[in-house]
């Protein structure tokens, strides 16, 4: 057996683990609890839950909530 | 609460959000649109490389006197045109963009990022030369020279270095899914990517080896690079264009920590039935097979988001662009978890049936969530409006037929291909013959495909030009503009 | 910054340091795998000489392998030996000394593995180089003119001239073969995986 083949093996191995240890991290950080606010954190009073962002060019949108 | 300007004068004042989200989409400006103008380019570029190599498939004798036109170089050439100048600068475009908006921080060192841009673009076009004149590879994926291949590596580590400053800097608590994605892009991709080219041709692998380890790779093109810059871009542009958050968030995480466990193990499920070690095509299978978890997560988290509001589709170029790569995501997943069973490949491999898949994930997934994301992207960027929702709909539609009309045909007439190579008393030319009005059929939805990418380029050309002091957006999607009241 | 990057950071350094030991490994260790000696006492697979390397060049660069494999499947796998591509499946050991190897993965013509011993006339391959068709009906193997030139015939007809089964293309003009040709040709003939090997029947 090729060392190549346990050197893709380790790094495969190696990517899994990482995977693995952020996982971990993110549970210690708190990132799995609070998951409502996670999928939210992406909007904001600016463009809050409930408005749309994107439409044809030319169409009215404006007022639209 | 708002201002509204006096009428003579432009200014405005925006709520703080918009205008700090304004900012940070401003800092992303001149990198953005480099790797995005470019990878619009060469989108049109492979297309026509495309078409020349479909045509040779069913019409031989075209073009052949000249030597750097031979198919052989020709599909390589379009491979990686489309690759690594499409697929991969758009990619770039999205995620330093979508990592600087998750993270609500400036993309760092513009200066430094629009020289990569010029050195990919650099790069690229010295390797594609390279290929036509009879210096490529042979080995797919990897066909550009070592020593242009290290000119992406040098640009891949600038990319990371941006990434992780800007997530160094992130005035978030959150990390949001799509963050996770694109760090498996950002971080994992490059080193694979330098490690293959490295490996194979710097001649540290021969034989068996050397082909495991390029299809170990280039699977990764799709599983650690394509598939979370799609997926990242999916889960933050659906919510965003909809209004609402991602239906279920334990399963998007659950979804990508499944998919960074199991797609790295997938790759050599290319050389089945090969002269591989039993056992490492058989990790392959087992690793393809398991990628049903992910990609059944992800698939039911992104119709639960839809649910009640497809409807919308009707409304925004980038819902339709992204919602249709998404559907197709699933779909070429399953697929390939299913064409990796022994007695599927059996039939497939070595067919066109194959090449219908990629580019089902190619272009039907990430290619059209690409198109979707630089729709939501360029007006952010560049305060202008598209030219024309006219067009805007012509491409999609000229895109999503062109690619259910390659897809079709020619995986059932790969099938059928497969089919009678098992059967030894079928003569091979007889099995040549018949797959030629397939290959037509290729060529047609090709043409139908580049049509879409030229009222894009045109439409993107139109975006990038220098804007007139008196023009205004009459209608933005979803842009606000100089004088617009704000709720 | 904060520990979600020292992780990535430290896994990338681990991975990196495994890379740069292989450096020092040199290139052609694989370990378990050498030729075979056959019954003649002939080292299989052969190590190639200059002419099949050049020919292999010429292969790679012209793009070959985008529609011709070289592996031959088992059989129980497809009908890769009914269809006489081999007399047994390939093995690792026949790609020993192919830096990078050309299996390919499409079968838009016939498997080559064993081209060498299937079709072993120099006249043949040379006539199918310039137009396949001449040869197999129906082939979209496209054309390799470039690889040839073209001749007027002075006093006699070289040797090396294609002999063409309806005649010359052009009157009074031959069409002989280039080193490139002549390259690629032994590279063809030089497919030969017929060889007994004890790791497959």
């Amino acid at each position: 057996m090729s060392p190549v083949y346990w050197v893709v093996l380790g790094v495969v191995t190696a990517f899994a683990l990482s995977a693995v240890g952020a996982l971990v991290w993110a549970i210690g950080q708190g990132q799995m609890e609070h998951f409502s606010a996670g999928a939210r954190s992406i909007f904001d009073a600016g463009e809050p839950v409930g408005t749309p962002t994107d439409a044809f060019p030319g169409t009215a949108r404006r007022g639209e909530g | 609460m708002s201002t509204r300007a006096p009428a003579a004068e432009p200014t405005v004042t925006l709520r703080p959000e918009l205008a700090a989200r304004a900012e940070i989409d401003r800092s992303c400006r001149a990198p953005v649109l480099v790797f995005a103008g470019s990878a619009v380019f060469w989108l049109v570029a492979g297309s026509l490389m495309a078409l020349l190599a479909a045509i040779k498939m069913h019409t031989p004798g075209f073009l052949t006197s000249w030597e750097p036109l031979t198919f052989g170089r020709v599909r390589p050439v379009h491979l990686n045109m489309t690759i690594f100048g499409w697929a991969s600068m758009a990619g770039i475009a999205v995620l330093l963009w979508l990592q600087a908006r998750l993270a609500r921080a400036r993309l760092p060192f513009p200066n430094l990022l629009v020289a990569g841009g010029v050195v990919w673009n650099v790069a690229l076009a010295a390797g594609l030369v390279e290929i036509s004149i009879g210096h490529g590879t042979s080995v797919e994926w990897i066909e550009i020279p070592l020593f242009w291949a290290l000119g992406f590596a040098a640009v891949f580590a600038v990319v990371m270095a941006a990434s992780l400053t800007m997530f160094g800097r992130r005035k978030v608590v959150h990390v949001y899914v799509s963050q996770w994605y694109l760090f498996g892009a950002v971080l994992w991709f490059p080193f694979l990517y330098l490690m293959a080219n490295v490996l194979i041709h710097g001649g540290f692998t021969s034989g068996t080896t050397a082909a495991a380890t390029n299809w170990w790779f280039a699977h990764n093109v799709l599983g650690l690079w394509l598939t979370p810059i799609g997926l990242a871009t999916i889960y933050y542009l659906i919510p965003k264009v909809i209004g609402a958050p991602i239906h279920s968030y334990h399963l998007s995480i659950l979804g990508f920590w499944s998919l960074a466990l199991f797609y790295n193990w997938a790759g050599t499920h290319h050389l089945i039935g090969g002269p591989l070690p039993a056992w490492l095509v058989t990790v392959g299978i087992v690793g393809s097979v398991m990628m049903f978890v992910p990609v059944v997560t992800v698939g039911i988290n992104h119709h639960m988001t839809m649910v009640g509001h497809f409807h919308r589709l009707k409304d925004s170029p980038t819902l339709r662009f992204v919602v249709f790569g998404g559907m197709s995501y699933t779909v070429v997943s399953v697929q390939g978890s299913l064409t990796s069973l022994r007695s599927i490949n059996e039939v497939n491999h070595f067919t066109h049936y194959t090449i219908a898949h990629a580019h089902l994930g190619v272009y039907a997934f990430f290619s059209m969530v690409m198109f979707g994301a630089l729709y939501y992207m360029l007006p952010r960027l560049t305060g202008r409006e598209w030219g024309s929702a006219r067009l805007i709909k012509l491409h999609f539609w000229a895109s999503a037929l062109g690619i259910a009309l390659y897809w079709g045909p020619l995986t059932i007439g790969g099938w059928v291909q497969g089919l009678h190579m098992n059967n030894p008393d079928l003569p091979f030319l007889s099995i040549v013959s018949g797959t030629i009005p397939y290959l037509w059929g290729r060529t047609a939805a090709g043409v139908l495909m580049t049509v879409g990418h030229c009222v894009f380029g045109w439409l993107v050309l139109g975006m990038l030009q220098p804007r007139h002091a008196t023009e205004q957006a009459t209608q933005p999607s979803g842009v606000a503009q100089p004088g617009e009241v704000e709720a | 910054m904060n520990r979600a990057v020292w992780l990535y950071l430290g896994v990338l350094l681990t991975v990196i340091s495994s890379f740069v030991g292989l450096v020092r490994i040199p290139a052609r260790q694989l370990r378990g795998l050498l030729p075979i000696k056959d019954d003649l006492g002939v080292e299989r697979p052969q190590r190639p000489d200059g002419g099949v390397l050049a020919g292999r060049a010429e292969y790679i660069g012209l793009g070959c392998l985008y529609c011709h494999s070289q592996q031959v499947r088992p059989e129980e796998f497809g009908a890769d030996l009914a269809r006489g591509w081999g007399s047994r499946r390939t093995v690792a050991r026949d790609y020993i000394w192919d830096v990078p190897p050309v299996m390919g993965t499409m079968r838009t013509g016939p498997d080559l593995a064993n081209i060498g011993a299937r079709q072993p006339s120099p006249a043949w391959h040379l006539l199918h180089l310039f137009r396949p068709r001449l040869t197999s009906s129906g082939s979209t193997m496209p054309e390799y003119p470039f690889l040839f030139e073209s001749q007027r015939v002075e006093l006699q007809r070289p040797a090396e001239a294609l002999s063409f089964p309806q005649g010359e293309p052009r009157q009074g003009w031959v069409v002989v073969p280039t080193q490139r040709a002549r390259d690629l040709v032994t590279y063809l003939r030089s497919l030969d995986h017929s060889y007994p090997v004890p790791e497959a029947r």
